[in-house]
């Protein structure tokens, strides 16, 4: 199976440019693919010599650096970087060891698949049904997608002003409703709290992709298909989503690692990580002992680990849920 | 779509409507917060519906902040990402799945590792890596030994000579958030769905690799270089650890730092006010990438079907 | 098309390069140094002000402030900075870092400074608990800028419709008199928990009280110091608020608001917080505030209170012509003037005698009553081992433990002395490899 081939359409490359990209995402790991074209150049020195840009880039400042910082996490040091002391894999049995730990990494699994699930669903909902209508489309998707543009820092502190148990409009809201919010004393409430509002954040993220997904389904295939005679909700599961799937499936990678690694910002600001320690998922706690704490022993080790899990549960999402994407329309 | 079904338009127009409303609500007490005085927004329960300060506390923001210097740094700094990260992944993409070569598929996985390792983890390095760019090359000169042969043949140290630093610039600010593989990785995907017979008729006409990259298919990767620079431009225009830690002259500052100066910590009075005008017109760049960029790809995509 | 594209590319690349040949000139005719701090609002201008000052009154010097942000950021970003040496040669960092920043090796002690540049600085003059606080042998290694303590603030309208004239001397009348509030209904809730109550009724407590906090007189003996606050009457201190919190006595502020506000709004009767709290109130409360001092155990003489806010380090690997600078600024910080005008400005302490006496002789105290109980405070009873401050290593890790535990008895997840028992292990795990890392050289 050829990516290439991955869409049915012939000479439209602009339109399969989003099915495409996780089909070949998909397809990457697969031991049978090369990704690489069917046709291609010679001329190692002119690869390299393409390739190099990006590389001395990675190479000064990524590689270097996630060295320098992973290699901490034998030792034990100050700060400064004057004392340091070998402890071998003192940091990471500690880690193992420690409840608050192993509570986290609980946690982060079942938030990131949590946010990652909901926002699809709100996200396809919504793409869903701007595909549908044919008015004011341009003026949905321009509000939809304005929380993207908003930083981060405002975004938390706003969250946290909304359901705060003492002043927030919507926890007043709730509490009329007759629910005792409160994530200051409520650990679950906290919980809810930092899920919604990362959802919210990334919503707009797959709401872009899955709608030029769906735009990039042929009108003539759904024209065809109506002719045929079938039925509105017929044609939906068997042409659009078939030909979506590529692109939520790369999206559940991307929300995973959204998850994982890039909500951080916003727990800081909606909770802090509490109340006791109930919202301290493994990428908060990286940052705070690396950056509050200033203990950048334990924190590489636990950078170390996150990035083995990290890789892991890309690797296994693919084998498990490559099968089920349907490449062949 | 062939027939109209009025009932699964309206519940579509429903749908969106709440996503609407679901997405405005921050923002619209965003502007609730920017638009009252300091002592209104300081009474509990915060007032519901907007006053009339607006202007008047952006324009405080705006002077205090010094944001017309920190503007024009966050636009020099987010445009070089944009434009640094989307010409050397291209390139970097069209090697990876136009060639063969070895240590291709290494090459790859090199660039997808860059994605595994968020910037806050090796932030303190990187700081070291921008202020000292020349390290890793002074280190190998080192280990290798050459860098004694040249001190021995022409009296130049390398060690104490060859410094690069690239704090306190644009560089600096520019270069670690172009490493990392989103954008590789985009391109790739989308090369390996474009037909082979577009290569296979370069080659018969004798064009070069460069030629057809530049003739045939950038043109076709337009819609998604434009999904691309929408999502980069705001991803770069947001970024605020990086800078905050990095820029030490106040002139150097980007506009998303100093909103952060705005908002209020810890036990220092309110200040809300100013922080919720100043974001409002810190949001105004991408907002307006957003209703540029989007119709152009939109436009790209819907051609798709003829 | 392609063309535009490359050339799009090659302006792009261009403005790349050029921009990165831009860069800041610095003025080079004074010897210029940076100053790293980390307040913002008022204080922030207050600070502004001084630094105005200073560059306006020398022609050798300039210095020049940067805010980086809160005290963990600033100091993150000193440490960075410090391993590329591009630090600063001052920078402002809080009372909970300083055995971090003495066992460092990368500070040049203050009064060693002083004296190399040769000024006298009447050491003995600093008031004694704030001293004694920043003291490596007989003189402090730090300047002490901004030092506060935590003082009970009140609502005197709900406390006089209430029936009391103020808060009482005694924790048990205290939370009578909180209780009693409560049940009449004048204020929706008594009392508003601050953000850094582990600072203001713990710490602090255990300050006042004469409880020790940890071993070896508080850390100032040892580094094989252990905590043992969770076998002193701090005990029953975190289980009188939990019970306040179940009983709606107590509302904890949360994320999104500060909680000041709390009070300055008039939605709670009281609040333990710190005196530089002074500007926030005097410009937001509309109702009659007033402030007194904390509260201490039935039966105990109370002690001095501890201290909180920061303190000014210099670091070390700057020109002479630098450290004459960063001498010459604190000079002019530790000046009667200057600390009598930042008192009066910020509500934070002043540090020296002569500049309290200074504020005394201007009968500032006569006007704003509530401003002279943070040094009277600081200065009541004789202080003893354990009042004197705290000397723990990595004091931001264990604060944060400290804080993570109680919260969980806060939540019902732990009894108190469970919650207690474990901050401590936790604690004094951190301590353990402090100790085992600096003891080692």
């Amino acid at each position: 199976m050829q990516p290439s081939e991955a869409t049915a359409l012939k000479g439209a490359p602009k339109g399969a440019l989003f099915s495409g990209w996780s089909a070949g995402l998909a397809g990457l790991l697969a031991p049978s693919e090369e990704g690489l074209k069917r046709s291609y150049f010679k001329g190692t020195g002119l690869a390299a010599a393409l390739l190099s840009p990006q590389l001395i880039i990675l190479l000064f400042f990524f590689f270097v650096p996630s060295w320098k910082a992973l290699s901490l996490a034998f030792v034990q040091i100050d700060p400064f970087g004057g004392k340091s002391v070998f402890v071998g894999l003192r940091n990471f049995v500690e880690l193992f060891a420690s409840e608050n730990y192993r509570y986290s990494a609980w946690l982060t699994f079942w938030f990131t698949i949590t946010q990652n699930i909901i926002t699809l669903v709100i996200a396809g909902a919504l793409a869903f049904a701007i595909d549908h209508i044919v008015r004011a489309r341009y003026a949905y998707r321009t509000v939809i997608l304005l929380p993207y543009a908003i930083a981060p820092v405002v975004t938390g502190a706003m969250w946290a002003f909304l359901f705060n148990p003492s002043v927030g409009p919507v926890a007043g809201w709730l509490h009329a409703m007759g629910l005792p919010w409160d994530p200051n004393l409520r650990p679950w409430d906290a919980v809810v709290l930092i899920t919604m509002a990362s959802v919210w954040n990334h919503i707009c993220y797959d709401f872009i992709f899955l709608t030029a997904a769906m735009l990039a389904v042929p009108q003539s295939l759904r024209e065809a298909a109506a002719i045929d005679g079938a039925s509105q909700w017929r044609r939906f599961r068997t042409i659009t989503v078939p030909l979506v799937m590529p692109t939520v499936f790369y999206l559940f990678i991307i929300n995973f690692v959204y998850g994982l690694f890039d909500t951080f910002g916003i727990i800081d600001a909606v909770t802090r990580g509490g109340p006791a320690g109930s919202t301290t998922t493994l990428v908060y706690k990286v940052y705070q002992d690396g950056f509050v704490n200033l203990n950048l022993g334990s924190s590489a080790a636990q950078s170390i680990v996150l990035m083995a899990l990290a890789v892991l549960f890309t690797i296994l999402q693919f084998r498990a849920l490559d099968r089920r994407v349907n490449y062949q329309v | 779509m062939v027939e109209r079904n009025p009932v699964l338009t309206i519940i579509c127009h429903l749908i969106l409507l709440a996503g609407a409303a679901l997405v405005c609500l921050p923002l619209y007490f965003a502007f609730v917060a920017g638009s009252h005085t300091g002592a209104e927004m300081n009474q509990v329960p915060f007032p519901l519906l907007p006053g009339d300060q607006f202007v008047e506390n952006a324009g405080k923001a705006w002077q205090q902040g010094n944001f017309s210097r920190v503007f024009f740094n966050s636009f020099v700094v987010t445009l070089g990402i944009v434009f640094g990260k989307i010409a050397t992944s291209i390139i970097a993409a069209f090697a990876i799945t136009y060639f063969r070569f070895p240590f291709r598929r290494t090459a790859f996985w090199l660039i997808f590792i860059s994605l595994m390792l968020p910037v806050e983890v090796r932030i303190l390095p990187t700081y070291e890596a921008v202020a000292d760019v020349a390290g890793p090359v002074r280190w190998a000169l080192d280990v290798l030994g050459i860098s004694s042969v040249i001190a021995a043949l022409t009296g130049y140290r390398i060690d104490a000579g060859f410094n690069w630093s690239l704090v306190n610039t644009y560089s600096g600010l520019i270069f670690p958030i172009i490493a990392s593989a989103t954008a590789v990785f985009l391109f790739r995907q989308f090369f390996l769905t474009v037909p082979d017979e577009l290569c296979e008729a370069a080659k018969l006409d004798g064009t070069r690799p460069m030629k057809f990259l530049f003739q045939i298919l950038l043109p076709l990767s337009i819609p998604n270089i434009a999904a691309l620079a929408i999502i980069l431009f705001i991803a770069g225009w947001n970024q605020y650890l990086w800078p905050m830690l990095f820029t030490t002259d106040k002139n150097m500052a980007t506009a998303i730092v100093a909103l952060k100066n705005f908002v209020p910590v810890g036990d220092s009075e309110g200040g809300w006010e100013i922080a919720m005008a100043a974001s409002f017109f810190v949001m105004l760049p991408p907002t307006l990438v957003i209703l540029f960029l989007q119709r152009w790809f939109a436009k790209g995509l819907v051609d798709s079907g003829k | 098309m392609s063309k535009f594209v490359r050339g799009a590319a090659v302006a792009g690349a261009a403005a790349c390069l050029l921009a990165s040949l831009a860069s800041p000139a610095w003025a080079q005719d004074k010897t210029s140094i940076e100053w790293w701090y980390a307040n913002g609002g008022r204080v922030e201008e207050g600070i502004q002000k001084i630094i105005a000052d200073f560059n306006a009154s020398r022609d050798k010097y300039e210095v020049v402030g940067i805010k980086k942000g809160n005290y963990e950021e600033t100091f993150a970003a000193m440490i960075a900075a410090y391993r590329v040496g591009q630090h600063p040669s001052i920078i402002q960092s809080s009372e909970r870092t300083f055995l971090t920043m003495i066992d460092s090796n990368a500070i040049v002690p203050v009064s060693e400074l002083m004296t190399q540049q040769g000024y006298t600085v009447d050491w003995a003059n600093f008031v004694k608990p704030v001293a004694d606080f920043y003291l490596v042998g007989d003189t402090p290694a730090a300047m002490p800028f901004n030092s506060s303590t935590a003082v009970m603030w009140y609502n005197a309208d709900h406390f006089k419709a209430a029936g009391f004239d103020g808060p009482a001397a005694t924790w048990p009348e205290f939370e009578k008199q909180l209780y009693a509030i409560k049940e009449k209904g004048i204020s929706e809730c008594a009392m508003a928990l601050n953000s850094d109550f582990y600072w203001s009724l713990i710490e602090g407590y255990s300050s006042i009280n004469d409880y020790p906090f940890g071993t070896k007189g508080n850390g100032f003996e040892g580094l094989d110091t252990e905590y043992v606050y969770n076998t002193t009457p701090v005990v029953q201190q975190v289980e009188r608020l939990k019970k306040w919190i179940d009983d709606g006595v107590i509302q904890l502020a949360g994320q999104g608001l500060s909680p000041m506000q709390l009070y300055t709004s008039g939605t709670c009767s009281t609040i333990s917080a710190s005196t530089a709290g002074h500007a926030d109130v005097e410009a937001n409360a509309k109702f009659n505030w007033s402030a007194a001092f904390q509260p201490h155990e039935e039966g105990v003489e109370p002690h001095n209170s501890n201290i909180g806010g920061a303190a000014l380090w210099v670091l070390k690997g700057k020109t002479d012509a630098e450290n004459a600078a960063a001498a010459a600024f604190l000079n002019f910080i530790a000046q009667p003037d200057t600390q009598a005008w930042w008192s009066e400005w910020t509500g934070y302490v002043p540090v020296t005698n002569a500049a309290y006496e200074k504020m005394k002789a201007a009968g500032f105290f006569e006007k704003h009553p509530t401003r002279e109980i943070a040094i009277k405070q600081l200065s009541q009873g004789t202080p003893t081992v354990n009042s004197r401050g705290f000397r723990f290593g990595n004091s931001n890790q264990t604060s944060a433990i400290l804080v993570e535990e109680i919260q969980a008895a806060w939540t019902g997840q732990k009894t108190v002395q469970q919650a207690l028992d474990a901050a401590v292990s936790r604690g004094n795990e951190v301590l353990r490899q402090y100790e085992q890392l600096h003891a080692a050289q």
